[in-house]
């Protein structure tokens, strides 16, 4: 058994020299660090964008609450064309359109920073 | 961890780390490969690394191995189902010649027993070390540097 040890110790593989491996790990780093680069931009860019999803959300939401407020619902009168008819039906469901706005603003804000995330 | 410090660490163990590769894959340029993919993994996680420097690059090494042999199904005959055949005659004078009878018979011995020979007998690890690297019990480890001597002293004539 000693001599099979013996044998393992005395014959360990060599390896080339260092020079040329230590040029590659580094050039390999290199590119390591790039993309560390571009992934973290990527993500302030994330962030940002998700801050400007937020707030248009929000600013979106606060003019629909406003303009709510200013014009009251009006009963549609049974005498007018149907193009008055379909302008102050918008009128009437006018809260329910901006919110969806604001909603869907929100939304895409979220998908493509969902997108961005699945590219990398 | 930055980079420098990094370097610096690779540096000091670079060359234990591509011969343990080396003794595990059998060619020297694959071994190198694997190196900078385990060291690339390693730069990545540096953040996140506390304890013995060495053994976990020797475990990340160990993990790309591993997935190495997943990716490209090995060639080489497992032991089991091989009849045993001298690969060389040890005894002769000739270093190149030992050390390629002795990387034929490792190429013939199973992963885990390769893996244990190696960081045993070529990076003078303890087994407990070992088990840490290949993340097996002590025990095993002992078993699998028992059962991988055996196997060697079948393949290499002394």
């Amino acid at each position: 058994m000693k001599d099979i040890e013996q044998f393992l110790r005395d014959n360990a593989p060599e390896t080339p020299d260092e020079g040329q491996f230590m040029i590659e790990t580094n050039a390999r780093l290199n590119a390591v660090e790039g993309i560390k680069q571009t992934v973290d931009s990527e993500r302030r860019r994330g962030r940002v964008a998700l801050i400007i999803a937020l707030v248009t959300g929000l600013v979106l939401g606060c003019l629909v609450t406003l303009v709510v407020l200013l014009y009251p619902i009006q009963p549609i009168r049974p005498d007018q064309s149907i193009f008055i008819k379909a302008v102050e039906s918008l009128q009437n469901g006018k809260e329910f359109l901006f919110g969806a706005i604001a909603c869907l603003a929100i939304a895409l804000g979220l998908v493509l920073l969902s997108k961005k995330r699945e590219a990398f | 961890m930055t980079r420098e410090r990094f370097i610096s660490e690779v540096r000091a163990c670079q060359g234990r780390l591509r011969r343990f590769l080396t003794s595990l894959c059998g060619d020297a340029a694959l071994a190198d490969d694997l190196a900078q993919e385990a060291l690339v993994r390693a730069y990545v996680n540096s953040g996140r690394f506390i304890g013995n420097f060495k053994a976990w690059l020797f475990r990340i090494a160990y993990n790309c191995f591993i997935d190495n042999l997943r990716r490209v199904p090995a060639s080489s005959v497992s032991f089991d189902s091989y009849e045993v055949q001298h690969v060389a005659d040890a005894s002769a004078s000739d270093d190149a010649f030992r050390h390629e009878a002795l990387t034929r018979a490792l190429a013939r011995i199973p992963e885990k027993e390769r893996t244990a020979i190696a960081l045993h007998y070529f990076e003078d690890l303890s087994v407990k070390e070992i088990a840490s690297i290949m993340q097996i019990p002590a025990g095993t480890v002992k078993y699998h540097l028992s059962v991988g001597r055996d196997h060697l002293k079948q393949l290499i004539r002394l």
